[in-house]
């Protein structure tokens, strides 16, 4: 049996789907590690847009504003009072929704998570409708009256050969 | 050789009416998100005059700092006065365009005597303290000027883009936002306007 039918076969989606799962594991684990207070102020600054200049974060931008955002952000940290979401709400509630990096979860911006994830599922739909057809298109197993077509078509070309 | 049937083709129209909605459906989603891109705000650096703030209605957010002088400054004690606070850069364009304005509004409020509204200028972080001390002494300003240097004022008044102007009431509440240069007669008729209402209810 070759290996391309060895995996449609169900041993080998279980192996893939174990495969899948152990890079999710590792990925989701290998940053579950405690943050050291500079790389939680890099964090936080980076999720925040820099209000007054185009296109930048405000952990790149070199404008007062974002100088004394970052200024604001490790204080709070320091201070240990607020988680970083809470510190980027803050920010953002001084500062105005534009200033919000990532979109959110509710309301209009959600609609940026949702595509996405309703684009993904209409395609897998998509595709498990369009493996289907090809595999019952592959499957088809020739019946009498395909077998008697077939010779008929190939008398038919030892008759052209023979006459 | 006639007798041979030509195979037809299985036909699957369902399959081609599908495309026509997807392709609906992403020019849709494409115009929606163009839409909104296009009548979306560009934030706050677009706005001149009173603007929108969080703090409008509620006691000032903490300051204590140190002036130039090197006096203690705490917005808390100044409960009972009119405050104005001017957040300045002495880098900025329309904050040294906006100066004499500020010290001819600094000149009426002092003809008011102990009425008259207190101006405080407010640095940016990370300005040149010599370059300030030297723009007051080469234009004029009498009023303290004081230092942020960690930055927590300009971020808890939400100031991005200077100039900016507050009015504070003498309950220490925020009445009033300018984003942008002002003049000193719209400042002095805003202060009073303030008044009226402060003193109307």
């Amino acid at each position: 049996m070759s290996s391309a039918a060895n995996l449609k076969r169900w041993p080998g989606w279980v192996l893939l789907f174990l495969v899948v799962a152990c890079f999710l594991a590792y990925g989701t684990a290998k940053d579950a590690g405690p943050l050291t207070p500079e790389e939680r102020v890099e964090e936080i600054t980076k999720h925040i847009a820099c209000p007054v200049c185009d296109g930048e974060t405000v952990y790149e931008s070199a404008n007062p504003a974002s100088a004394a955002i970052r200024a604001e952000v490790k204080a709070q940290v320091a201070a240990g009072l607020r988680s970083d979401d809470e510190i980027v709400a803050y920010v953002v509630q001084q500062f105005g929704e534009q200033t919000q990096l990532l979109p959110k979860a509710s309301g209009f911006d959600a609609l940026v998570w949702m595509l996405p994830a309703a684009a993904l599922v209409c395609a897998g739909v998509g595709l498990s409708f369009a493996f289907r057809r090809w595999k019952r298109n592959a499957d088809a197993i020739p019946d009498d009256d395909d077998r008697a077509m077939v010779e008929k078509a190939l008398a038919a070309e030892v008759n052209l050969d023979g006459s | 050789m006639s007798d041979v049937e030509t195979p037809v083709a299985p036909v699957e129209p369902a399959r081609r009416r599908v495309a026509p909605f997807v392709v609906l459906a992403v020019v849709v989603v494409l115009a929606a998100f163009f839409v909104v891109l296009a009548t979306s705000s560009s934030g706050p650096k677009d706005k001149v005059g009173i603007v929108d703030s969080p703090l409008l209605g509620r006691v000032a957010p903490t300051v204590r700092s140190t002036t130039l002088d090197g006096v203690p400054f705490d917005l808390a004690r100044r409960k009972g006065s009119w405050v104005v606070i001017n957040f300045f850069n002495s880098t900025c364009g329309p904050c040294r365009a906006e100066h004499p304005e500020l010290v001819k509004f600094s000149e009426q409020q002092q003809g008011f005597g102990d009425s008259g509204a207190e101006l405080y200028t407010m640095l940016q972080i990370n300005n040149d303290i010599d370059a300030v001390n030297k723009f007051f002494s080469d234009n004029g300003g009498d009023w303290p000027i004081v230092r942020d240097d960690d930055g927590t004022t300009n971020v808890a008044f939400g100031v991005a883009l200077v100039p900016e102007t507050f009015i504070v009431n003498p309950d220490g509440v925020v009445v009033l936002r300018w984003a942008g240069e002002i003049d000193s007669d719209t400042l002095s008729r805003l202060v009073q306007q303030q008044r009226d209402i402060y003193e109307a209810t």
